[in-house]
Formats: C-alpha cells, sequence, structure tokens
C-alpha cells in the first residue's frame, strides 16, 4: 500500500469518488429498499421510521 | 467545516470527504459545496403476478424531496432535508390455502391513501484535519404513524490513510392504526430502536479506498403489522411477531477511480436478525464524465434474504405463538437495474433517472421450500435540479 500525499488525492477527492455522490438519490433508493425487504440497508444514524415497514 | 477559508483547504476537505464515513445526513458528504437540491420520484409497484384476490391495483408514491446544505462561521455545517410523500394502492393483507395447497393472497381494498412528511436536520461540527462530529434529529409524520430519531457521530483520523467514523442512535415510533375498533386492531402501540455503529476508512492508493463498517441495532415494543392478518386454521389471526430483535450488519464499500472521468463504486452488506433472518446485497455503479458537463451512471443490485423462522403464507391449527405471512419475511431474492443522466451547466445540475427492481422467490440463494405470493417488483423514475452556491 502506497502512502498518499494530500497532494495526490485529487482523484479521490473527486465528487464521483465520494461514498454518496447523491444524498437524496441514496436516500430514496434505501427508503425502497427498506419499506420491500426484511433486513435494514445503510450503516449510520436511524432516521424517522415509517408505517411503510 | 472551514471549506471556504482558502482554495488550498476546500481541496484537503474534499478529499478527506472522499475517505470519511457513512451519515446519509451529514453535511460534508457533499465535500466543501454548499448546495440545494430537489427530487421528485414516482413510485409504482407491478400487479401481482400470483393467484390474488382483491383490488390488484397496488402501491403508488409520489414523493418529494428538499435538500439544503450550508456552512455556517468557519466550523459548521447544517444539512436540512425534507420529504413529502402520497401513497395510495392495495397492500397484501393475508394468504389463504388454495386449491393444492398453492397460497392465494388476499389484498386489501385500493382506498389506503395516506401522507408522509418527515424532515432531518444535522449540524456538523469540524475540528479541522477531518476530525468531525455530527447531531442530528429527525422526525416523520404519517397520519397512523410517528417517528423521532436522534443520532450522534464521529469521524477521527487516525493517520494519513485511515478514518475511523463511529456513533449512535436511538428512535421511537408511534403507531396508531386507522378502523382501530372496526377491523379488531391493536388502538396504539409503541416501539424502540437504539442503534450503534462504526466504520474504518482506508485510502488504498491514489485512485482507490475501501470502508468497512458494522452496525448492531436492537428493536423493542410492538413489532408487528396491525393491518395483516394471517390465515391460522381456519381462523384469520392478526400478525404476530416477537417484541423484540436484534441485528448485526457488516458493510463494505469500495471506490476506484479509472482515469478522470470514470468511477467505479462496488458495495455489499451482510447482515443477519435474531427472527432467522440474514441476507446479503451486492452492488455495483459506474460514474462516467461524458462531454460538455454530461453524467451517466448506470448501476445493478442485487439481494437475498432467508425466511424468519416464525414465516410461512399460512399455518396449521394450533400453530405459534409467534406467526406472520407478510412477505418481507420470507425468503425471496431481487435484482434491480438503474440508470442516472445529470447535466451541469453553471451552477445548476440536472438529473433524471429510473430504476426497475424485479423479487422473487427464485431469486433467493439456496432457493426455498415456502411460497411468497406477494414479493414485489416496481419501477422508479426521478427527476431533478440542484444548485450549488460555489
Amino acid at each position: 500500500m502506497q502512502t498518499v500525499q494530500p497532494w495526490q488525492r485529487g482523484r479521490l477527492a473527486r465528487w464521483d469518488m465520494r461514498w454518496d455522490p447523491d444524498p437524496l438519490q441514496a436516500a430514496m433508493s434505501q427508503h425502497a429498499y427498506f419499506s420491500k425487504e426484511g433486513t435494514s440497508g445503510e450503516i449510520g444514524a436511524a432516521g424517522g421510521g415509517c408505517g411503510c415497514n | 467545516m472551514g471549506a471556504r477559508a482558502s482554495p488550498s483547504l476546500s481541496f484537503l476537505l474534499a478529499a478527506s470527504a472522499a475517505l470519511t464515513g457513512h451519515a446519509p445526513a451529514r453535511a460534508d458528504e457533499t465535500g466543501s459545496e454548499q448546495y440545494a437540491g430537489y427530487r421528485f420520484n414516482v413510485y409504482s409497484e407491478d400487479v401481482l403476478s400470483a393467484p390474488a384476490l382483491g383490488d390488484p391495483r397496488r402501491y403508488k408514491v409520489y414523493s418529494q424531496q428538499f435538500l439544503l446544505n450550508t456552512t455556517i462561521g468557519n466550523r459548521y455545517a447544517l444539512s436540512v432535508n425534507a420529504t413529502h410523500e402520497v401513497m395510495s394502492g392495495s397492500s397484501p393483507w393475508y394468504v389463504l390455502p388454495g386449491p393444492g395447497g398453492k397460497p392465494i393472497q388476499v389484498l386489501s381494498g385500493a382506498t389506503i391513501r395516506d401522507h408522509r412528511n418527515a424532515a432531518t436536520v444535522a449540524l456538523t461540527h469540524d475540528a479541522g484535519g477531518n476530525d468531525t462530529t455530527t447531531i442530528s434529529a429527525t422526525y416523520s409524520q404519517e397520519r397512523d404513524y410517528h417517528s423521532t430519531a436522534l443520532g450522534a457521530e464521529r469521524t477521527l483520523p487516525l493517520n494519513a490513510a485511515l478514518t475511523l467514523g463511529f456513533g449512535g442512535s436511538f428512535s421511537h415510533d408511534r403507531i396508531e392504526p386507522f378502523d382501530a375498533s372496526l377491523y379488531d386492531r391493536i388502538q396504539r402501540a409503541e416501539k424502540n430502536t437504539a442503534s450503534a455503529f462504526a466504520s474504518l476508512s482506508l485510502v488504498l492508493d491514489r485512485v482507490s479506498a475501501i470502508e468497512s463498517g458494522i452496525q448492531l441495532n436492537y428493536q423493542t415494543g410492538y413489532l408487528s403489522d396491525p393491518y395483516k392478518l394471517v390465515s391460522v386454521g381456519d381462523a384469520l389471526d392478526p400478525d404476530t411477531r416477537p417484541d423484540r430483535r436484534t441485528e448485526a450488519a457488516w458493510l463494505v464499500r469500495y471506490r476506484r477511480a479509472f482515469g478522470e472521468n470514470a468511477a467505479l463504486h462496488l458495495d455489499s452488506h451482510l447482515a443477519a436478525n435474531s427472527w432467522g433472518q440474514h441476507s446479503l446485497t451486492l452492488e455495483a455503479n459506474w460514474y462516467q464524465s461524458l462531454r460538455d458537463g454530461w453524467q451517466l451512471v448506470p448501476g445493478v443490485r442485487y439481494y437475498s434474504q432467508s425466511r424468519a423462522r416464525f414465516y410461512a403464507p399460512f399455518f396449521a391449527a394450533g400453530s405459534g405463538p409467534d406467526f406472520s405471512s407478510d412477505y418481507r419475511l420470507g425468503a425471496f431474492g431481487a435484482a434491480a437495474a438503474n440508470l442516472n443522466l445529470r447535466k451541469r451547466i453553471d451552477h445548476w445540475e440536472f438529473s433524471a433517472g429510473g430504476e426497475r427492481y424485479h423479487a422473487t422467490t427464485g431469486y433467493a440463494l439456496g432457493g426455498t421450500a415456502l411460497a411468497d405470493p406477494a414479493t414485489v417488483s416496481y419501477t422508479r423514475i426521478f427527476a431533478g435540479l440542484d444548485y450549488h452556491f460555489d
């Protein structure tokens, strides 16, 4: 594994390299999966539950 | 966060944002940007392919989402996220044994119509060097359902390549079902969910990073569905599940840049719970930048789950104490494909796309001996607009 200096992180800093580039789109996808599947999806702080599940 | 302090600092913070944790509501997931976003979604379920009684028009949901990410001073970021949904259609009610023991799904009337309003506010303090603390609060309301959640999390750089993320959350939900007296449903019930999670993000080289995280959820209270019944012998009894559930999940995410215009996202997720269910999710997305500010993002997803130990389409007399024929507790698999097209023009960014999701027992890993007649297939389309203030 290489040591990556801050000035070498240009590609890592790009929008398309984020864990969730589009949080709104990701939230709606996860909401659909959460309401139709038996096990919960994302890792992180729980959002509000809903009557869908 | 101090994203506006200087161009070089903005660059470093954006680089850090690419490596940090997972919080969906956290402002620094937007990098150093301040922006406002809007999405409109239409979600539409297919008519059931299995034998069914009742109104065949299944769920349709129209959703609007709003997001504002902004900074407060040099060290704080605020994220406000709101959702409004209108839902209508019929829903799986119970399952009857048909000729030859084949299940017949009974659907509720299509008169179900409800609204959901939800809002999340998250405040992040950036102590510098990717050391962040976020607190968040969420409220979600339907006519028959209320949920309140609070969360806190921290990201902490361990060295130049490794970042630790950890946190916890608590939510309290209350349900007051429609027509409770008419259908002999529970009048009012509550449930609580406590979660704890941790992750490690690692820069592998100049073009790739990986994150691994675990989550534990513990739920107590009323975990049944008050709108569902179960065929037990010749009777119809209320859906009855254990009053607690523990779940563990393990997530791995990998990001790799290819040249200056493409990136691959690979995600995997394993989960297991105390009801006997375990699941696997695999997801791949390709981000391709094109000329003149266009971007195309195709993706595929596979999901498989086993059944809960108290799931069956219908039960013999004397079964119990727990039983459910909710299709979400049965064994099934699902395949999905999605496509998103984006176009950036100065401060504005337009996006549009869709997803096709198909679930069936035939896709379940290892197969299943029990039918699950109400598995869902749906189509979702969406369009949106973002405005970037920077």
